[in-house]
């Protein structure tokens, strides 16, 4: 059986097949401002990469991410909250703290023994903590995103930053520019700021071992330092690209319930 | 449901949606006073014996705050009374007389100071110091205030208010109440015959229409909806706890997620339908203060009355068979703030699913609040 999971985050669009057992990960693909466009790309991409020809090859798929509804080619949608419980369980069973940070949200969910969330908060409508933030940074500090990602920007004496507005913070960093406080120190200060925020989200949804650190955000090397720092915990990632973990729970929603419904192969897009 | 009462709930929905509604109109051109109030721990029964059209205020249709935000300097405030405030500004409460505050929350008593300064020009505008605390003492206090305001209103207004006045007017709210008791019975069904946003729309068009017509409407509706139980696939069903509760659209993103909100514990809902103010009572403004302060407590502004709140939604919890609790506050909300984080811990000690989100009251971050409705659904297996 073959079911298909996608995943139309903010940012970037992303699919996964399983094909009778096996998991296939499409390519990150950039979000375009029709989710269903987004949508058939990421498929595409996924179908191709799987040797598959067309989307009616598909038994069932369901979509997940901001764009999730009105997808035509998906036969239901699932939120994120629980992809990415489903997906990161799937491949850890031991995860018991899912930490995401996509490009415009962030959440934390904490899972039972058995997989399903037991609680999760999310961020409000401010963009602190997200992925926007440090694109915001990087071109404030011009270092692009792989700087602020960088190990090698980890400093032993960050600079603090209290703004927890993402305008606010930038102003605040251009000062800290101006007075020409070492680039390494702010970039450390910016990701102990979010691991802050983060972790306070995190605290409120409740922190088990195992943590792991999901979304694009999980190649931030500072943050995941500064972000173990706050929780007290190791904050792991895990050995599947932690991008698609929303993508892969969805897919194995298709798979569950397509094998639910008994339906056979080609019957996507209802 | 048939087109009877369809039309029935349509009437009621026209006057929840809109502020001048054709009763407020009707009620100026014969030259009645309307009077605006803010909470409804301030007796409507006081204003109606003086022969006023009460009306709760509410934010109804504003979709900006930006000449109320040039008055409320601070950014701690929630945004309904910022709403109320800039639909006053920009002319739409024109119809009010008088327009009388409670000292709920200091964002209300901003209102009052903003309101005083401003152009909107209402004659009279009133606060009335509402107690904090629940108890004997605070409701003889509470009385006190009460004799107050009813002297300022007979002063500004040349009314008498007179006790068998009061007594007629609490009479009619006590039917009131007793009818929307009805009206909630029928959520307790096991499939609703009225949807959540329906009974926003039944409760808020009772807070701005003349009460007498109001009950005929309400009993007219009950009796036409009979004992009717819809069909249909079994719905996860909600209890909502927090802040205000008078918008329609909140509830419709709920029930859309394929849910329906069976209780509420909201101001403009199941928190103001409770049990009855004492007609025996010799002394009618001691039976309104009472029931405010002693008999009906919970409001989340009564410091002393947390274990109350509580079993008030464990109580509907099991009335209502809620499979889960949502709490929502609006941003800056002070007095919700602690009070939902507590609750939900209880809630959840207590083995019943509960999720809290901050919203404002002009829903702007839609996309987020049914991305967290839906998750929190699917966690009950809906």
């Amino acid at each position: 059986m073959i079911a298909c999971g996608v995943d139309l985050g903010s940012t970037t669009g992303k699919a996964v097949i399983i094909k009778d057992g096996e998991i296939i990960l499409g390519e990150i693909v950039m979000a375009t401002v029709k989710p269903a466009v987004t949508a058939q790309l990421a498929v595409d991409a996924a179908l191709k990469k799987a040797g598959l020809s067309s989307v009616k090859d598909v038994a069932y798929i369901v979509s997940t991410g901001y764009g999730r509804l009105n997808v035509a080619l998906a036969n239901e949608n699932v939120s994120e909250i629980s992809c990415h419980a489903k997906g990161n369980y799937f491949v850890d069973p031991t995860v018991r703290t899912v930490i995401d940070i996509g490009g415009q949200d962030c959440k934390a969910i904490s899972l039972g023994p058995n997989g399903a969330p037991l609680g999760f908060e999310m961020n409000d409508r401010c963009a602190a903590g997200t992925g926007r933030f440090f694109q915001v940074m990087a071109h404030v500090l011009e270092c692009g995103i792989e700087g602020i990602f960088s190990a090698d920007n980890v400093s032993p004496t960050p600079t603090s930053i209290s703004s927890q507005c993402s305008v606010f913070a930038e102003s605040e960093v251009i000062t800290l520019v101006n007075n020409e406080v070492p680039l390494k120190d702010i970039i450390t200060g910016i990701n102990r700021a979010v691991a802050g925020r983060v972790s306070s989200l995190a605290r409120r949804a409740g922190v088990a071992d195992k943590v792991v650190l999901s979304g694009g955000c999980y190649l931030n090397m500072g943050l995941r330092a500064a972000l173990a720092e706050a929780l007290g915990c190791a904050v792991n990632v895990l050995p599947m690209n932690p991008q698609f973990m929303g993508a892969l729970g969805a897919a194995v929603f298709a798979q569950e319930k397509a094998a639910k419904a008994g339906t056979q192969d080609g019957g996507a897009g209802k | 449901m048939n087109d009877n009462v369809n039309s029935q709930i349509g009437f009621f929905a026209q006057i929840s949606n809109t502020i001048t509604n054709p009763f407020v109109k009707d009620w100026k051109e014969k030259d009645g006073a309307v009077v605006g109030y803010f909470c409804p721990v301030l007796p409507e029964e006081l204003l109606m014996a003086a022969g006023f059209f009460p009306f709760l205020m509410r934010g109804t249709g504003s979709d900006n705050t930006n000449q109320a935000d040039e008055y409320f300097r601070s950014s701690s405030n929630c945004s309904f009374p910022r709403h109320c405030f800039n639909l006053a500004l920009e002319g739409k409460y024109g119809f009010l007389d008088g327009v009388v505050m409670g000292t709920t929350c200091d964002t209300l008593k901003n209102v009052m100071k903003n309101w005083s300064i401003s152009p909107i020009g209402t004659p009279f505008v009133y606060m009335v110091n509402t107690p904090h605390v629940s108890g004997e003492v605070m409701a003889e206090y509470y009385r006190g205030e009460l004799a107050k305001f009813r002297a300022a209103l007979e002063e500004h207004f040349k009314v008498e208010i007179t006790d068998e006045k009061l007594g007629a007017a609490i009479k009619t709210c006590n039917e009131t109440r007793e009818l929307q008791r009805q009206l909630y019975a029928l959520r307790k069904l096991e499939n609703p015959p009225l949807s959540g946003s329906d009974i926003v729309s039944v409760m808020v068009a009772g807070t701005s229409m003349p009460k007498e017509l109001y009950n005929a409407k309400l009993k007219q509706l009950l009796a036409d909806i009979g004992e009717t139980e819809i069909g249909g696939k079994k719905k996860l069903r909600l209890m909502l706890v927090g802040s205000c509760g008078d918008d329609t659209l909140f509830t419709q993103i709920v029930e859309e997620l394929g849910a329906v909100v069976v209780a509420d514990e909201t101001c403009f809902g199941g928190k103001v339908i409770h049990g009855k103010v004492d007609e025996e009572n010799k002394d009618p403004l001691d039976a309104l203060a009472r029931y405010q302060i002693v008999d009906n407590p919970i409001c989340a502004k009564m410091a002393n009355m947390r274990d109350a709140r509580r079993e008030a939604v464990l109580s509907a919890v099991s009335e209502y068979q809620v499979d889960g609790v949502l709490g929502q506050r609006l941003g800056c909300c002070d007095t919700w703030g602690v009070e939902l984080y507590i609750l939900h811990e209880q809630l959840l000690a207590a083995g019943i699913p509960s999720m809290m989100l901050e919203r404002e009251y002009v829903p702007d971050n839609i996309g987020q609040v049914s991305t967290r409705v839906q998750a929190f659904l699917e966690t009950m297996g809906g």
